[in-house]
């Protein structure tokens, strides 16, 4: 008897704890699924990215959009933000869906687009102008590549770019005091860091199959003006002048095994992973990687060791030439309802266009926040990526880039492994990608 | 010998056979049947759909045309690929059925011997079967990775060998990954044909060794004959499945270095989901399926010959 009274005072204990006017009380502002008050009466929905938000496996960054939430839903009571969290792992068919979602109508009020995938959103038309939220100063503030970026043709800036990355050369002072600033500077001094030290690779870069190998080494083709695809997405990589500009890439990344720069092996590598790996093991001098792993290095190194390392520009095919592959995330806006819109904006800038970029660690893209926040002006690396980041660019997306990547990938190791001349190996990838667009474009 | 048991004729048994449910064989085999069509037939039969197409994943529109067959027979890249696939295969399916026979044969002698660690070695073998492709793709990835610290390359440099290039020279890469699928699939030839050795009557081999036959000739006489059916299978099914291989080049090697272990499959893949291609991409698949079709008619009619005979 005494046992079943119990029971029936848990469940009476357990009844009360849930009743509305409890959880009322105690209704936390940041689940799953909800930024704001259940009971709130605007409403609106927005898709993310796990990695940046609430939902991180990383416990800093889950605890750091968290708090930037509840924050933001504090301020504003009104306001309920529907959250829908997708994987950060297979992009192109989250993207592409989420495309195709608001070519329909379908796409919720704003949500996370990769910086990659802006244009083709851009092209469909189906992104909100926000030019109202933005004035001249603000558009300034913002790296060339990210302005042009957010911006459609028309003139209208469409999203909010708020992280960004790059691509650096790694090298270790002890073995190359002066950073070379050309491409026949970078060959000559890892040739001779390379013949001095046996053991120790001269200079390393990815050169596999993998998106990373075109991405990374593009940069030499960028910088000497070239462009892979023309304003409508059709290639012209291989056409007058950038046809030039792409040989001189591939002739020069020839150059690095032939010249004894760079070891055979680099037509394996497809993972920044082993660039740290040979830092920690002592036996590269020179390592064109992502900007992320200076600070990679400065947690696997020992001080003393971790001092060797310094970051300087890709170095280029002349000294007045620069650029640097850049990636990174947007926000953009889906409703047209004016309330709703201004309500997303506040709260991407709120959470994002700053506070988000410090909660992951990756460099803004607004030129100012690096003199004003502190995370960027307590270690003096930051300024140094952002003046890399001036000459960033970013890769066109359009449907035909994975198919130009794919196909230099190809050439790329055709190139390295002595399979085919460079002009060889470019002129069959250029085949290939015609083909490919001719069948994305139907014909 | 049992014998059967003449049941008495009861009035439920002498029913009308229309009315009796196991007379029915279609209401039993509905289920099988729709979950069979929806979840393989239908898909597949869209892929062969799709491969008369010029669908791409970026148009919502397309036509119906024999372009994608046509342009793909036309292109020199789909002939270096199947030249590609059929080294790796035929590397592949040779090697796992000979290891995989000879792993089977060392455990079945292990089991009748009451040898310690067969159970042990059985364990190990499977390991290599139950781990996913991608895993795979990824520790043959370090072992053969090329630096100082890869584990091949370290071990060759301390036995004062040449560095051999695993990864980056286009011959060695094929070398590998074929490697890699032979020390993956070798398990699963073991399992079949360990069970197939099971089922080979010993008083067989008893009479053999009777009569004076060697161990080899057992093993040429009973043992090979006896498995024969059990090998057949094998084959098709490690055939098929190293034709359908991509899960583990994908992190080994990508496909290069530049095309070098880009097989059919990973061709496949590529063109759908790099190119967007659907149209092409389904023609592929197509074609892997008429590939695999052929080579088991192949086998079943290189069976029946040699049962002939």
């Amino acid at each position: 008897m005494r046992a079943l009274s119990y029971i029936l005072g848990a469940l009476v204990l357990a009844i009360l704890a849930y009743s509305p006017a409890t959880s009322l009380a105690q209704e936390e502002l940041v689940t799953a699924d909800r930024i704001g008050r259940t009971d709130a009466p605007i409403v609106l929905t927005w898709q993310i990215i796990a990695p940046h938000s609430h939902l991180a496996t990383i416990q800093q960054r889950a605890d750091g959009f968290r708090a930037l939430y509840e924050e933001w839903a504090r301020a504003h009571p009104d306001v309920r933000i529907d959250v829908e969290v997708i994987p950060g792992e297979r992009i192109n068919e989250t993207q592409t869906r989420l495309l195709e979602q608001a070519r329909v109508g379908q796409a919720p009020d704003f949500s996370a687009v990769d910086s990659f995938f802006l244009p083709l959103f851009k092209l469909a038309g189906v992104l909100a102008p926000l030019n109202e939220f933005f004035d001249e100063a603000y558009l300034n503030d913002l790296f060339p590549f990210v302005r042009q970026g957010v911006t459609d043709s028309a003139g209208n800036v469409v999203a909010v770019w708020w992280s960004t990355d790059l691509r650096v050369l790694h090298y270790r002072t002890d073995l190359v005091p002066v950073p070379p600033r050309t491409e026949a500077e970078l060959i000559e001094t890892a040739a001779r860091v390379a013949g001095e030290n046996p053991g120790i690779d001269g200079y390393l870069y990815n050169g596999g199959r993998w998106e990373g190998t075109f991405f990374d080494n593009v940069a030499h083709f960028w910088a000497q003006g070239g462009q892979l695809v023309d304003d409508t997405g059709r290639p012209i990589f291989n056409e007058s002048s950038n046809r030039e500009a792409m040989l001189n890439m591939l002739r020069f990344l020839q150059q690095t095994v032939q010249a004894g720069a760079s070891p055979a092996r680099v037509a394996s590598i497809a993972t920044y992973g082993d660039f740290e790996a040979a830092a920690q093991a002592g036996t590269v001098a020179m390592f064109q990687g992502g900007h992320w792993q200076y600070f990679n290095l400065r947690n696997l190194l020992t001080p003393e060791e971790f001092a060797k390392w310094a970051v300087a520009p890709i170095p280029q095919l002349r000294e007045d030439l620069a650029s640097t592959g850049t990636g990174g995330w947007t926000q953009a806006v889906f409703t047209n309802d004016p309330q709703k819109k201004a309500l997303a904006v506040d709260f991407i800038r709120s959470v994002y266009d700053g506070p988000g970029a410090v909660v992951i660690g990756n460099p803004p893209t607004r030129q100012s926040l690096f003199q004003s926040e502190p995370f960027y002006t307590e270690d003096p690396i930051w300024d140094t990526f952002r003046q890399f980041l001036v000459s960033g660019q970013a890769r066109p997306g359009f449907p035909i880039y994975p198919t130009i990547s794919t196909e230099m990938q190809v050439a790329i190791g055709e190139v390295l492994t002595g399979t085919k001349s460079p002009e060889q190996a470019l002129d069959d990838a250029w085949a290939r990608v015609l083909e490919a667009y001719q069948s994305l474009q139907g014909t | 010998m049992s014998r059967r048991v003449a049941l008495p004729k009861t009035a439920a048994l002498e029913r009308p056979l229309a009315r009796r449910p196991r007379d029915h064989p279609w209401l039993w085999l509905v289920p099988l049947l729709a979950v069979t069509g929806a979840f393989y037939l239908y898909p597949a039969l869209d892929v062969l759909r799709f491969s008369f197409t010029n669908a791409s994943l970026f148009r919502p529109t397309y036509s119906y045309s024999l372009s994608s067959y046509a342009s793909l027979l036309r292109s020199p890249d789909f002939y270096y690929v199947l030249r590609i696939t059929f080294i790796f295969t035929a590397g592949s399916v040779l090697l796992q059925l000979l290891l995989g026979l000879l792993i089977a044969l060392a455990v079945h002698r292990g089991v009748i011997r009451n040898l310690p660690g067969s159970v042990f070695t059985r364990a190990v073998v499977l390991a290599a079967w139950i781990t996913p492709g991608v895993i795979i793709g990824l520790t043959w990835q370090l072992l053969l990775n090329e630096a100082n610290y890869g584990i091949a390359s370290y071990a060759l440099t301390r036995l004062g060998l040449p560095k051999i290039p695993f990864l980056s020279n286009p011959i060695w890469a094929l070398v590998s990954v074929t490697v890699a699928n032979i020390w993956r699939g070798t398990a699963f030839s073991m399992i079949l044909q360990y069970a197939g050795l099971q089922r080979i009557p010993h008083e067989l081999y008893e009479a053999a060794e009777v009569d004076g036959a060697t161990p080899l000739n057992s093993f040429f006489h009973i043992t090979i004959p006896q498995l024969r059916p059990i090998l057949l299978i094998n084959i098709i099914l490690i055939t098929i499945y190293t034709l359908n291989t991509f899960d583990m080049i994908l992190p080994l090697t990508g496909g290069g270095p530049g095309r070098a272990t880009e097989v059919i499959a990973l061709h496949t893949y590529s063109r759908v989901f790099n190119s967007f291609d659907l149209g092409k991409g389904a023609a592929l698949a197509g074609i892997m399926l008429v590939i695999s079709l052929i080579m088991t008619l192949i086998y079943s009619q290189l069976l029946r010959s040699e049962e002939a005979e």
